[in-house]
């Protein structure tokens, strides 16, 4: 029973991963030809395409190794120790157990044994009901059947016999009658065609394996194809096909077999032909017959459309293999001869391709990903040779396929429905998933990484497929991922990649330009597109290439004039990871071009935040109070750039606290009074202070330590020493250009530690010479010369330069005519404050009086002012009124002043007030009577 | 000096007929070989059509004396400009007439759609009349007839209704008034101008750019030769707009802008603006006038500032707009450099400084002692060892703090003053309802009577009182 059922489960399995881990599992402890078997069953996972080749020679053997492979196979089956079964050879075992006990029951006659076992067959058929829809009836199942009919009939004819039974026994022998007629009725056509092969009881178990397997492999497909015509069945068709094919041709070596081959072969042979015979119309969407020249005949010219069909519908659908779809795709590419044929194919084909991505991983594999790209290049391949073809992806109606092929081989135009871009696309982006996933510290990466080049051509491809049917939007998104793939590299790999694209496809006319220039050609030609996203990264991308290629200006005005920044918060998490990129691109192009302060205004957001990786996507940052949900680390990984993408963090620390350290020592320095006030950077002051704090400063170990040594160092006066530190910083060398970076940084750190200096010490002289400055910090004397000038103009020192004999005379602010004490300077802030507290006092009452309508008053009030001095009548008047509004306020500061001391304040405020509204001395003294007035006021309020 | 010429950057936004008078700037310049420019204007004016003027251009590039010969196709081009000509006079001789007449012209108002109505009531006016005279008018321009040309246009624009040919009219007369040189009014115009474009929306920010553009350049003409031009373009150009315009646009305007700041001697408040725009632009466009603006004020390289001031001259020599401002340039531009060293320096060698100011020493001394005189600087010369001596207005911290803090008491006393009235008016306003309520409306429209005329006394004290302020405020402090 069981070669048969394996020969039928070969013939129409759709599981074969399943069925194959299951076998081998079993076949471990089958002989060796078993172990070679399964082994390369489940090779052949991958490396179908190459056995088909070398099946082809070996189709005589087939059958023959099938059986043996079968007969081998029915050793295990009765193995006890399975331990891994699939659904239906769970299914199918229970339904051998009982049709084993059906045997043995007949073995004694017991009737009752009998009936009970094929309720057991028949409660398991129930339960195998999906397969069996699937698959067909079980050729075991039809044959237990016929057997047991026969066994009846038999024991129905042998009278004396029953009349020997018991009563039970005879009652189910009875019941058996009844369901038995009942129960065959419905298989009547199986019987039927399994009785007209009869099975020769003598042969010997392969060869009843193979008949079985021919005929029941007929059967079913028959049953099934004739009863729904369903297409589940069809594509089973091959899967089916395949399998066998695969397990049989994997028995080359297998030689033993060899002696009895011949006239297997023979009678095998025969059967085929005419199983073919008997089932003639259904004959192509059926696999099993492979012909001389090694190529499966079953996918014929003629037939491929259906065949394609009925792949593209099985896609994505339950139970649908998508390795074995592949394959047959594959195989129906083979067959496929006219482009449009073959265009049609891969279309079906490289969807088929990503399907197989495989969840554990997270990515396509390398290979899978490489056919896929090897074949949407033929894919254009075709498109270009043939004119005449094009896929879009709106199309209302298409021909039958038929039909354009043939008007495609007249000439005319066919019009394919078919999304190209977003094969494209795909492939792209399981490019850069299969990179994230990669540890980018090994060769994988780099080979993978070479692959690259590929991928870049077919973009470009598809570029020029695009530009030539016309599709603005495909064009646009085409040229955004070729410009995702060029802006951040250098000239040279650009180049590079470039000339190697034009090699590869020599038809592609491009002429090959500068990078920069085809950047730039790019972008600005997205910059009509009415796609926002489209835009907004194309300019971000020209700006950070302009960056790259020291174009501050440029960069900056761009960014600038596009506005970016204001809206940036509401687009989407890419391309806010992309704009800090180019942010941080910007910051080191100004850098490089010795502009700190552009540096760090440009890095400052970003550097400040404390969370760059997660801002530049590159990796992320192990935070403590963070909480996140798994789903949002998921979307966060997703986001990851490529490591070759990768802006160099502890290079951006470093540029970012050098930058800060050159504008924030000075500023230190200048703001000594208060140093909490007009922080530049605040993450350099965090630093400094902690750095500051430790007992005990070692050398400086990394980059961190040794631009904190070098702020402490020019804060000092000593730019040498400041200088030595930072040149020491290893990271310099990552830059292009490190010796000419390394000299600008020289020149600022004279500079600012010129200015520090002068903040620092000033207090101390009366005047400084400036060719002793000149040689202190190393610079030529009309250096310092504009840089003491600067200083001066803008207010940073009070000071001036003595021209006869060059020298700084520096003045003091301070009472004593010395340094600025801390009582002065905080007078001086003091008396900042308050004015500024008048202001917003004006401002409010402003603001109020609008709000109450009452800005009339106001005006009165003030033309009253005026009064005073503009006539005297008028004046007199108002200083009644004035000194009103003194006792008035006194009253209300008195008020006021109820919770603190100095209760006086208030009335001589309002004192002063009319006094110095008051245009004379008569003024002046109503204004005092009311300030009096308010302190009586001021007493009544307490 | 080629280098430095902007007459094809500028030709770029100016419009054909305006770019002959540059063009014929250039022709006694002497920057360019003499056949180029006159090739030059030739294609320029070949495209217009003022035939006679092109053909006679065309002779002399081609050194024909002969009277009757001429260029090319010029006799079937000028009988198609006249013909033309006339049809359009022909055509549009009705309302000509109509609007020359003395008595029409006094019973318009301002109204365009009364007078419209009134013209087509009793003189037989009809819409597609406007249009004819605008194509008459546009005709008087491309031939070179400026002046008739701005007439009709402004006729045209007393009448038309339609927003769009309103403005390009404007720009027609603008430009025609222009090449008249007709200044006031076309400083008049141009302001019109500005206005329209202002208030105009956009349908996209390019468009507004351009127009931006369009008048920045256009109005160069105005501003350099217009009396109040000087500050025209100073107010004008570095509104935020049009200094953005010109960043983007057209940095080359920079050089006008940075020497009517320079030149201008009311307006310093401007020079930060500039500076930082110039620094700004540094890398777009560059030339000696805004180097010697970076040289002085944000290098402070006084002998760079100097050399560049005397490229300068030279570069302003060879410009069209700006020659005439050559010798007020070069007096500022040493005045720039005096005033600017003199904040730094508290002694100065004559000597040296005169060098600076690219002087010999007797005139130098002269000009500074010229400077001290007009009292534009507090400084003394030591005869004897022949040095500037600056006068110090160092401040100490005590003089700092007081003069910081002066004013507040009389700012505060004003507020409280300010409250106290408030106070007043509101106890008198709910009087006022209470009374209101009780004998209705006749005490409130008394109240209303005795408070107007406080307040608009108020108004104008208040105007005055800014100004006023803080001299009676010295008073007082004085009186202490």
């Amino acid at each position: 029973m069981s070669r048969f059922f394996r020969g039928g489960e070969s013939d129409s399995d759709s599981e074969s991963e399943d069925y194959s881990s299951s076998s081998s599992d079993e076949d471990q402890k089958g002989s060796g030809s078993d172990d070679s078997n399964s082994n390369s069953s489940d090779s052949s996972d991958s490396s179908d395409s190459d056995s088909d080749a070398d099946r082809a020679p070996k189709k005589g053997a087939d059958f023959f190794k099938k059986g043996a492979f079968s007969d081998s196979d029915e050793d295990s089956d009765d193995d006890s120790k399975k331990v891994v079964k699939s659904a239906r050879d769970k299914r199918f075992d229970e339904m051998r157990l009982a049709v084993k006990g059906v045997k043995n029951a007949q073995k004694i006659n017991d009737w009752v044994a009998i009936q009970n076992e094929f309720e057991k067959l028949n409660k398991g058929y129930a339960k195998a009901n999906a397969i069996i829809q699937r698959e067909g009836v079980p050729r075991f199942y039809i044959r237990t059947i016929i057997e047991l009919e026969d066994f009846m009939k038999e024991a129905l004819t042998n009278k004396d016999a029953i009349k020997k039974m018991n009563a039970s026994s005879s009652r189910a022998l009875n019941a058996m009658k009844q369901r038995l007629r009942k129960h065959n009725k419905q298989y009547e056509a199986d019987i039927e065609k399994f009785r007209a092969t009869p099975v020769d009881e003598d042969a010997s178990a392969e060869e009843a394996e193979i008949l079985a397997a021919a005929a029941a492999k007929k059967t079913p497909r028959r049953h099934v194809s004739d009863s729904e015509e369903s297409d589940s069945d069809d594509d089973d068709a091959p899967a089916g096909r395949d399998k066998w094919v695969k397990v049989s041709g994997d028995e080359g070596s297998d030689s033993d077999a060899g002696v009895k081959k011949s006239s297997k072969e023979r009678r095998k042979l025969a059967k085929a032909a005419a199983a073919e015979a008997a089932g003639a119309e259904a004959a192509g969407d059926e696999f099993q017959v492979v012909g001389k020249g090694g190529k499966v005949f079953e996918v014929k010219p003629e037939n491929l459309f259906k065949k394609l069909q009925e792949m593209i519908e099985a896609r994505g659908k339950k139970g649908t293999d998508r390795q074995v779809q592949m394959d047959n795709l594959l195989r129906i590419l083979e067959v496929a001869s006219s482009p449009y044929q073959k265009v049609k194919v891969l279309l079906a084909l490289i969807p088929s391709r990503f399907d197989s991505t495989s969840t554990s991983t997270g990515y396509m594999g390398v290979e899978v990903w490489k056919n896929a790209a090897s074949e949407l290049n033929a894919l254009f391949g075709y498109l270009e040779e043939n004119t005449g073809l094009c896929i879009v992806e709106t199309n209302e109606e298409e021909d039958e396929e038929t039909a354009a092929e043939a008007k495609f081989n007249n000439g005319e135009d066919v019009i394919i429905r078919g999304s190209l871009s977003s094969l494209i696309d795909r492939l792209d982006d399981e490019f850069t998933k299969s990179l994230q996933h990669i540890d980018p510290h090994t060769l994988d990466y780099i080979s993978r990484l070479r692959d690259e080049t590929s991928l870049y051509g077919l973009l470009v491809r598809a570029q020029k497929y695009f530009e030539r049917i016309e599709s603005p939007l495909a064009v646009d998104q085409t040229k955004m991922r070729r410009i995702e793939h060029l802006y951040y590299k250098p000239d040279l790999v650009i180049q590079a990649v470039e000339k190697e694209v034009r090699t590869l496809y020599p038809t592609l006319n491009e002429t090959l330009e500068q990078p920069e220039e085809l950047v730039e050609n790019l972008c600005t030609s997205l910059y009509n597109t009415n796609v926002d996203r489209v835009r907004t990264r194309a300019l971000l991308c020209h700006v950070y290439h302009l960056a790259l290629h020291d174009k501050f200006e440029r960069a900056r005005d761009m960014l600038l004039m596009s506005h970016l920044q204001d809206h940036v918060g509401q687009t989407e998490v890419f391309t806010q990871i992309l704009f800090n990129r180019t942010m941080v691109q910007i910051g080191l192009c100004a850098f490089r071009a010795g502009m700190v302060r552009e540096t760090a205004n440009a890095l400052q957001e970003i550097s400040s935040s404390g969370k760059v990786k997660e801002l530049l996507a590159q990796g992320v940052q192990i935070q403590r109070f963070s909480e996140k949900t798994p789903e949002q680390e998921r979307l966060e990984k997703q986001r990851q750039l490529p490591f070759h993408m990768h802006i160099n963090l502890e290079l951006l620390e470093c540029v970012y606290l050098t930058s800060s350290m050159l504008l924030e020592i000075p500023n230190m320095a200048a703001n000594a009074h208060e140093p909490r006030r007009k922080v530049i950077s605040k993450p350099f002051r965090r630093m400094l202070d902690y750095n500051e704090r430790q007992i005990f400063t070692g050398p400086p170990e990394n980059t961190r330590d040794h631009v904190m040594g070098a702020a402490k160092a020019l804060a000092a006066g000593e730019w040498q020493r400041c200088e030595e530190l930072i040149h020491a910083v290893k990271i310099w060398d990552l830059m292009p250009k490190a010796d000419k970076i390394k000299e600008m940084l020289t020149h600022k750190i004279k500079e600012e530690g010129l200015r520090t200096y002068f903040f620092t010490y000033s207090p101390y002289y009366d005047s400084i010479g400036m060719t002793q400055l000149a040689s202190m910090f190393d610079l030529p004397v009309p250096a310092v010369r504009g840089i003491v000038s600067r200083m001066i103009i803008n207010e940073e020192i009070e000071a001036s330069i003595d021209q006869p004999t060059a020298t700084v005379i520096l003045h003091r602010a301070g009472a004593s005519g010395g340094e600025v004490s801390r009582l002065e300077h905080l007078a001086g802030a003091y008396s900042d404050r308050v004015s500024s507290l008048v202001e917003s006092n004006e401002k409010l009452l402003e603001a109020r009086s609008q709000h109450l309508g009452l800005q009339q008053a106001q005006q009165q009030q003030s033309s009253g002012q005026r009064g005073d001095r503009s006539d005297n009548y008028r004046g007199g008047q108002h200083h009644g009124g004035s000194s009103r509004g003194g006792k008035q306020q006194g009253g209300v500061s008195g008020g006021g002043d109820r919770r603190g001391p100095g209760g006086d304040r208030g009335p001589r405020q309002s004192g002063y007030g009319d006094r110095s509204g008051g245009g004379d001395r008569n003024a002046n003294r109503s204004g005092r009577g009311g300030g009096r007035g308010g302190n009586q006021g001021s007493r009544v309020g307490r | 000096m080629a280098q430095y010429d902007l007459t094809a950057k500028i030709g770029a936004y100016l419009d054909r007929h305006m770019v002959a008078p540059l063009l014929e700037f250039l022709l006694g310049q002497e920057i360019y070989p003499h056949e180029d420019v006159l090739t030059a204007k030739y294609d320029l004016l070949s495209k217009t059509k003022m035939i006679d003027y092109t053909d006679l251009i065309y002779r002399e590039i081609h050194g024909i004396e002969d009277e009757n010969v001429h260029e090319p196709g010029f006799e079937e081009r000028r009988a198609v400009v006249l013909k033309k000509f006339e049809e359009l006079t022909e055509k549009s001789s009705e309302i000509m007439d109509m609007i020359q007449d003395p008595v029409v012209i006094q019973q318009l108002k301002q109204d365009k759609l009364a007078n419209i109505q009134f013209l087509t009531e009793n003189y037989n006016f009809k819409p597609e009349m406007l249009n004819s005279l605008y194509d008459f008018a546009l005709c008087n321009y491309a031939t070179g007839n400026y002046e008739p040309a701005a007439v009709m246009l402004y006729h045209f624009r007393i009448l038309s209704t339609d927003y769009d040919q309103n403005v390009s009219s404007l720009w027609g007369k603008l430009a025609a008034e222009i090449l008249t040189q007709n200044w006031d009014v076309a400083y008049d115009d141009l302001n019109r101008l500005k206005e329209m474009i202002e208030q105009r929306n956009f349908t996209s920010h390019l468009q507004a750019l351009q127009q931006r553009s369009w008048l920045i350049h256009w109005s160069l003409f105005v501003f350099f030769n217009h009396p109040k031009g000087r500050d025209g373009i100073v107010d004008l150009f570095f509104q935020p707009q049009y200094l953005n315009t010109i960043q983007t646009a057209c940095p080359w305007i920079l050089r006008y802008l940075a020497t009517a700041a320079v030149v201008n001697k009311k307006r310093r408040n401007v020079l930060k603006d500039l500076i930082r725009v110039i620094q700004q632009e540094s890398h777009a466009y560059r030339d000696p006038i805004t180097e010697f603006i970076e040289a002085l004020y944000v290098n402070f390289d006084f002998d760079g500032a100097q050399q560049k001031l005397k490229e300068c001259d030279d570069v302003i020599a060879n410009d069209f707009f700006l020659v005439s401002l050559q010798e007020d340039f070069k007096e500022n531009g040493r005045l720039f450099i005096f005033e600017t060293y003199c904040r730094i320096h508290q002694c100065i060698d004559i000597k040296d400084v005169s060098a600076k100011l690219n002087l010999n020493a007797e005139d130098g001394e002269k000009w500074i002692v010229n400077l001290i005189r007009n009292a534009r600087m507090d400084a003394k010369i030591d005869s004897k060892t022949n040095t500037v001596i600056m006068g110090t207005q160092q401040n100490s911290i005590y003089q700092q703090v007081i003069e910081r803090t002066k004013a507040l008491s009389f700012r505060s006393s004003l507020l409280a003053s300010n409250i106290e009235k408030r106070e007043q008016e509101l106890q008198n306003r709910r009087k006022g309802n209470d009374g209101n309520n009780k004998t209705g409306g006749g005490k409130k429209q008394g109240g209303g009577g005795g408070r107007k005329p406080q307040k608009e006394g108020g108004d104008e004290s208040a105007r005055a009182h800014s100004s006023e302020t803080p001299s009676a405020f010295a008073r007082t402090v004085g009186d202490e």
